[in-house]
């Protein structure tokens, strides 16, 4: 052990927030990279919303369960000719790993807090995510409240109206997305990109 | 890099204890001193044989450096009859107690009538994988039987049945059937613990009929094996260890505290998910020789190759890596720790039974902590994981929870090296080709020094248009070899042949893996001291056995195989092995090489 003692320090800037072109080391407004972690109860589609963003895929018949953390990236192209460089984050919701969810969550930009419709144990769940983000996340850090498998309408049990309310008043982005059928994955990503703060172009 | 091989030949050895607990009873694992073994039959079979076994051993002199002094002598002894002290009740070898050496020479003729060149035609097309492979693909992951429980009689018909719940009778983990189900079946084990602990004994092992019931106490946790496969005890023991071991990989031991804080703790929730992995050890137990060898395989690959995927990793080794280990499947490609830093092969193998066995790795890279039992049960490392092409994968294990960039950009570098050294493509066609055959051990030892040996230089190329498409029907190697495994106790590593004819179906292949099991276990008893060579013959195969110094040899024979013929085949193999070890294992790696 204690060879984390001889690591190189080149963690440190990397793991920030919102990092423009970091390689070249020349800011960049136009070229936006930003570290995003989703966040949610085990099952809710976290891995199927990001497999479905980053690869246009879903299988119904898949039945992954993530461990620790998965890493994958995506870059979108915006209107006004920006591009936004997602660093996504997919963590496993189960218990052993609550924990460890700083580890994921430290210096992101952005965090993505997944319930499912059809469970109100999962909306309880995220907003246990939510307080725990507010105290232990960056204090500028973009955050989104999403209800997924919104395909499942009929087996609704937690009313849209529930998820606006509280993402109203915790001053969160709020979308309902199907990973299934694709509904509103693109929007979500789209819309959180349009909220990050923008580096000064001086 | 290094494994310690000093701890690794023990199969039972016990975690380590970081944190002595206050409460006597768990002050350590006193197995061997307040331990009640039952039946009493074990023991008198154990000492009764001790004494046969030892006379029959192969006296083998060590006379300094003497090469001849490595062969396997014809001797008179056989040792015949006697599954050893774990298994008194094994019929598997009952059938020849008596027999003299007589028997086996009037069988000369017959095994000679075998001619050499007729086993070299028949090979192996290349289309035969090792049973890892053909076993694995058929093998569907997952628990099978969640509907049982213990009312159910399908779920009591079950050979092998695995557990582990909390001292407070709570239970966590059952190979069939819902856990919850289970809360009363798992109540009457913990009774059955307690109440003998409280009378200051530790229950390991109850006979009931055909059935073993075999506990294995880890401070708070409480492991049980119910089996009626005639498995040894001691091979019972190191498959409850390994299942431990996984769970502690998965949780640290850390959660021995979640019990001191409130004893009804359950943990079901923490092991959420991981069914697929208890369940893919509990398989490996019969097709991975891993799980009882306590030693590691490499996929064969030319010296030159395994060099260049090893400078990569060492280069990366360097930067603040613990550990960077390339893999294909179960097999080691190559591997390097930071300086001091060995891996125990049984942390490789439940550390690559964990990946391989949950798919989330294969979908993207991945940052997860892992503890490793044997390198420290106390604390997580982070493992970052990418699988380079299905089944070869790169691990890079660090002690830094925010070594994750660093480690992705040691994984591009590792990557484009692997690529342009075409390793990824040796790797490729070493699946394909496959290891050592039965079929292509040489005739006449290689000359020393001659054109460097190659596993299969007497195969024709894998592609080529004229080999057999009709399945054959082979008789293995020379003088009856059907199979073999060499364990290079220095290097803490094993190789083993493909399986070919006749050994053909999983179950053969399980049956030999656990007659194996059985000699290893026999080999490795404290109670009946070291003995070198074991040679058994029964209606199914002969099977012998040599442990050296330096190695451990187990061969499967035909039946009527002639002894001496088969001593000498061993020899052979040996040789073969050592002719080509820079291809199957991994040099190197001893940790005097810093
Ligand atoms: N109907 C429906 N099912 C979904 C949707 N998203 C995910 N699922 C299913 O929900 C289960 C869990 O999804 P997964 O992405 O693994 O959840 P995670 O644990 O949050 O990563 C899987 O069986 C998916 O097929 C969705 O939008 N609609
Ligand atoms: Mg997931």
């Amino acid at each position: 052990m204690g060879c984390s003692s001889s690591l190189p320090d080149r963690s440190a800037g990397r793991l920030s927030g919102l990092n423009n072109a970091e390689n070249s080391g020349v800011p960049d407004a136009k070229n936006l990279r930003v570290k995003l972690v989703l966040l949610g109860d085990s099952g809710v589609g976290k891995s199927c919303i990001v497999l479905r963003f980053v690869r246009g895929q879903f299988d119904p018949t898949s039945k992954v369960v993530t461990v620790g953390a998965s890493f994958l990236s995506q870059t979108i192209a915006l209107q006004d000719s920006t591009t936004v460089k997602f660093e996504i984050w997919d963590t496993a919701g189960q218990e052993r790993y609550a924990a460890l969810a700083p580890l994921y969550y430290r210096g992101a930009g952005v965090a993505v807090i997944v319930y499912d419709i059809t469970s109100p144990e999962s909306f309880t769940k995220a907003q246990y995510w939510v307080k725990e983000l507010q105290k232990h996340g960056s204090p500028d850090i973009v955050m989104a409240l999403v209800g997924n498998k919104a395909d499942l309408h009929e087996n609704r049990e937690v009313p849209v109206q529930d998820g606006i309310d509280y993402a109203e008043k915790n001053g969160m982005f709020f979308i309902e997305t199907s990973a299934k059928t694709a509904d509103n994955i693109n929007q979500l990503f789209e819309e959180i990109a349009k909220r990050l703060p923008r580096p000064s172009s001086s | 890099m290094s494994l310690d091989s000093s701890s690794s030949s023990s199969s039972g050895d016990e975690y380590i204890e970081e944190n002595p607990n206050s409460n006597p009873k768990m002050v350590d694992e006193r197995f061997e001193v307040l331990t009640l073994t039952e039946p009493v039959e074990l023991e008198s079979n154990h000492r009764g044989d001790g004494s046969e076994i030892e006379n029959g051993s192969l006296n083998r002199e060590r006379n300094g450096g003497d090469e001849d002094d490595d062969r396997l002598r014809v001797e008179n002894q056989e040792i015949f009859g006697d599954a050893g002290p774990s298994s008194p009740s094994s019929s598997g070898y009952a059938g020849e107690r008596g027999s003299s050496s007589a028997t086996s020479a009037s069988r000369i003729d017959e095994a000679s009538e075998i001619d050499d060149n007729e086993i070299r035609e028949v090979r192996n097309d290349g289309s035969l994988e090792g049973i890892s492979d053909s076993q694995a693909s058929s093998w569907v992951p997952g628990k099978r039987h969640i509907d049982e429980d213990d009312a159910s009689i399908s779920w009591r018909k079950r050979k092998k049945h695995f557990f582990i719940l909390s001292n407070s009778g709570k239970p966590i983990y059952s190979r069939y059937g819902d856990e919850h189900k289970l809360a009363g079946f798992s109540a009457t084990l913990q009774a059955i613990i307690s109440f003998v602990e409280n009378g200051g004994d530790r229950v390991k092992l109850v006979k009931a009929g055909k059935h073993q019931v075999v506990f294995l106490v880890k401070g708070p946790i409480y492991l049980v094996c119910i089996s009626c496969t005639e498995e040894p005890f001691e091979s019972l023991k190191g498959q409850l260890e390994l299942i431990y071991g996984q769970m502690i990989l998965i949780l640290t031991k850390s959660i021995n505290r979640c019990f001191e804080k409130n004893p009804k703790f359950d943990m079901t929730p923490l092991l959420g998910g991981t069914d697929v992995v208890f369940s893919s050890l509990i398989h490996s137990f019969s097709w991975n020789p891993a799980t009882f060898l306590h030693a590691y395989t490499c996929l064969p690959l030319a010296y030159a190759t395994r060099q260049a995927a090893g400078a990569i990793l060492q280069d990366v080794a360097d930067s603040g890596v613990l550990f960077a280990i390339l893999m294909c499947k179960h097999k080691v490609i190559s591997l390097v720790g930071a300086q001091k830093a060995s891996l125990h092969p049984d942390d490789m193998l439940l550390l690559s039974n964990f990946v391989m066995s949950s798919e989330s790795f294969r979908t993207s890279e991945s940052f997860s902590p892992i503890c490793l039992p044997r390198y420290n049960p106390m604390a997580f490392l982070y493992a970052y994981v990418h699988f380079l092409d299905v089944d070869t994968y790169l691990m890079l294990l660090t002690t830094s929870s925010d070594a994750f960039y660093h480690l992705k950009d040691c994984r591009i570098r590792i990557e484009m090296v692997l690529l342009k050294s075409n390793v990824l493509s040796e790797v490729q066609r070493s699946m394909i080709d496959g290891g050592m055959r039965v079929e292509d051990l040489p005739i006449d030892p290689l000359p020393r020094f001659g054109s460097s040996p190659h596993l299969g230089q007497q195969r024709p190329p894998t592609d080529s248009p004229e080999r057999p498409t009709e399945p054959f029907i082979g008789i293995g190697g020379p003088a009856g070899l059907w199979h073999f495994i060499y364990r290079s106790i220095y290097l803490d590593q094993y190789v083993s042949s493909e399986f070919s004819p006749p050994l053909n179906s999983p179950r053969q292949q399980k049956r030999l893996y656990r007659a194996y099991q059985r000699l290893f276990a026999s080999m490795h008893d404290k109670g009946i001291g070291p003995h070198k060579t074991q040679f058994r013959r029964d209606e199914n195969c002969v099977l012998l056995c040599w442990v050296t110094q330096d190695f451990e040899l187990y061969a499967a024979f035909d039946p009527l195989a002639d002894k001496a013929l088969a001593i000498k085949t061993c020899n052979r193999v040996c040789q073969w092995v050592k002719d080509v070890e820079n291809e199957i294992f991994l040099q190197g790696a001893s940790p005097f090489s810093w």
